[in-house]
């Protein structure tokens, strides 16, 4: 968590909604995460928070609501922008381009500006340098030129996050990180991300390992059918009756 | 092309060095040396066919070259597989011809003009195509150059309708070889500045981005590439120099019918060129215009009588599909690193070797033979490594 006591609010959505059929998938969710912490995004499978990942990064336009990134109405623009002006994410089944090299996969979340630079060679050194650190970085260098189709689906996952770091965000959801792959790379991840929310970025996680939501996070969020029912510290989080009645149905 | 034992290797042991596929391991100078042979025997041609007929199947084995190398700005940069990119041939054959006819302009004027103004027709039209994706982009392609068949066999005053139009020779005065001869060189100078251009993109931010697309386009656009306006780009680059290519046939062929220009056929042909030469490499519409465009009209003059000409068109893309999904320059890439020393995948036992561990399966019993092969395959992944 950054020093500041009270951090500003960076991502926020008021009255959130997007239904699929007759189901709200998102019902009137409002939210506010904080700049500078990590947050957590967790609830019961199909309570909606890919939905609602997927309507704060673009990807499926809400019906109704906003979303707001510091202060500014984000509501609907098409995903570019909204990774363009500062929030990156990762995918659930991690999204990467198979038949590219390491290198190239992050070359790709370069962004030009103007013909020239569009024109411009891609394999340009400066960033080239700058992929290179992150493949170190995420402990991957050894292979920058590989075909990013032929390395394992845990080290596909880091390369997803450094893609994601390549696009320079403040803000990065990453939706289930811990997913499909080995504890120890589990731990990684996790203090990849602890060293990242170091540096200033926001995190907004959804996962189902609560382990890792629970030593990780700095604000919880739980999710069921559509909005948020509880949120808190950990701890609190933990204890809250109506978590463990979404949770367990008791 | 990458094989099956290829991908096993690398996903079984060869986790630190797996190397991506592509690039021949060929010395230095043998890559330049070929190309200047290839240019100098394209630039040769004309002097070197024995008559005026090979002359005029070689103009149009370049026009075909022409019409693959500009399909492939879309089809192969950002994998949108359009199978109606006649219509911008037809489009820009006709936008000559009618430009000449109607308000007198110089031929070459008139043909530039049209590439034009396909260039701003298809604005509209790719934003409205773009909107969607695989399967249904390729109906909407087709649809397209179906609805321009009808409306320029319908429109008889203005297009010719199906009598055709008669589009006059730029150069009037001269014998048909030496006519051909010059539109061989038009070809292959267009041509030439289409493949200046795919190397430009190729090698650019644009292009990384457009091969993004081709990969994976929803991620492409959460790591901030505005892919609308990338494909919509492309589509425009390839759309006009695809319609340069069928205004430089209208001028060389000099007689359009709806019939021809809107054909899904032709479409067909660039996609099957494309791909048999390969969308990933520069040369690889080009090459597989050469092999498919000589082999259509080898077959045309053996079997034209019959529809005969056609199957062997089939059967040669159904090789294509089978043995080379990747096209022919990856694969003869494949083959010639095969035989090359370092990277052979044939796993040299002698046979004193073979009969000792032979000796050594029988002595410990069956099951130790796979254990012996595996072993035999570990040290090999372990010498990979070590590379």
């Amino acid at each position: 968590m950054s020093e500041q006591t009270k951090p500003a609010t960076g991502l926020e959505t008021v009255r959130l909604t997007k239904s699929f059929g007759g189901v709200r998938a998102v019902d009137e969710a409002t939210i506010a995460f904080r700049d500078g912490q990590i947050n957590a995004l967790i609830g019961p499978n199909g309570s909606g928070k890919t939905t609602f990942f997927n309507c704060v990064t673009g990807m499926i336009k809400p019906e109704s609501g906003s979303v707001l990134f510091r202060g500014k109405e984000i509501t609907g623009h098409p995903p570019h922008r909204i990774a363009r002006g500062g929030i990156g994410r990762s995918f659930q089944l991690c999204r990467i381009f198979p038949r590219m090299t390491l290198l190239e996969n992050l070359l790709v979340a370069v962004r030009p500006t103007g013909l020239r630079q569009l024109l411009a060679p891609s394999r340009e050194a400066g960033a080239i340098e700058r992929a290179r650190g992150l493949l170190v970085r995420v402990g991957l260098d050894h292979l920058e030129n590989a075909e990013a189709g032929a390395i394992s689906y845990g080290q596909q996952k880091l390369l997803e996050l450094a893609g994601v770091l390549m696009s320079d965000p403040d803000t990065i959801m990453l939706d289930e990180p811990a997913g499909g792959v080995n504890p120890s790379l589990i731990g990684r991840i996790g203090s990849l991300v602890r060293e990242l929310n170091a540096e200033g970025k926001t995190f907004l996680i959804v996962e189902h390992n609560m382990e890792m939501v629970m030593s990780l996070s700095d604000h919880v969020v739980v999710f069921d059918r559509g909005r948020p029912i509880a949120e808190g510290a950990p701890s609190v989080v933990q204890e809250d009756p109506r978590v463990l009645e979404a949770y367990l149905g008791v | 092309m990458r094989n099956a034992s290829d991908t096993e290797e690398r996903v079984g042991g060869g986790v630190d060095a797996p190397r991506a596929g592509g690039g021949f391991t060929l010395p230095g100078w043998s890559r330049p040396a070929g190309l200047a042979v290839a240019v100098a025997l394209v630039l040769l041609f004309p002097e070197l066919v024995p008559n005026a007929y090979v002359l005029s199947a070689g103009v149009i084995v370049a026009s075909y070259a022409c019409t693959a190398t500009a399909w492939s700005f879309m089809g192969g940069f950002t994998g949108y597989v359009s199978l109606g990119h006649a219509a911008f041939f037809g489009l820009g054959a006709y936008g000559t011809g009618i430009l000449i006819r109607d308000l007198s302009l110089q031929p070459f004027l008139a043909w530039l003009l049209s590439g034009l103004i396909v260039l701003v027709i298809t604005i509209p039209i790719g934003i409205a195509a773009l909107r969607v994706r695989g399967a249904s982009f390729v109906i909407v392609s087709i649809s397209f150059v179906l609805i321009l068949l009808l409306v320029f066999q319908a429109w008889e005053d203005f297009t010719g309708g199906a009598n055709g139009l008669n589009v006059p020779r730029p150069f009037a005065d001269l014998y048909r070889p030496d006519h051909h001869r010059i539109f061989f060189y038009l070809f292959v100078a267009l041509l030439a500045v289409m493949l200046l251009t795919w190397w430009v993109v190729d090698r650019s931010r644009f292009g990384a981005g457009l091969k993004a697309i081709r990969e994976d386009e929803d991620k492409a656009e959460a790591l901030g590439v505005p892919t609308r306006d990338y494909k919509l780009a492309a589509y425009l680059i390839s759309a006009t120099f695809t319609a340069w290519a069928g205004g430089m046939y209208a001028l060389w062929f000099g007689d359009l019918d709806p019939i021809f220009q809107f054909s899904i056929l032709l479409g067909a042909y660039m996609v099957l060129m494309a791909l048999l030469g390969g969308v990933r490499h520069l040369l690889g519409p080009l090459v597989g215009a050469v092999v498919v465009g000589t082999a259509l009209e080898y077959f045309k003059l053996e079997y034209g009588d019959t529809q005969l000409h056609l199957v062997f068109t089939a059967v040669l893309l159904g090789v294509v599909v089978l043995f080379m999904p990747d096209g022919v320059i990856p694969a003869a890439g494949a083959l010639l690193r095969r035989l090359g020393p370092q990277q052979s995948s044939i796993r040299e036992i002698t046979a004193e070797e073979l009969l000792e561990r032979n000796r050594a399966a029988a002595a410990v019993g069956g099951d130790a033979d796979g254990r012996g092969g595996s072993g035999v395959d570990g040290s090999r992944d372990g010498e990979e490594d070590g590379r």
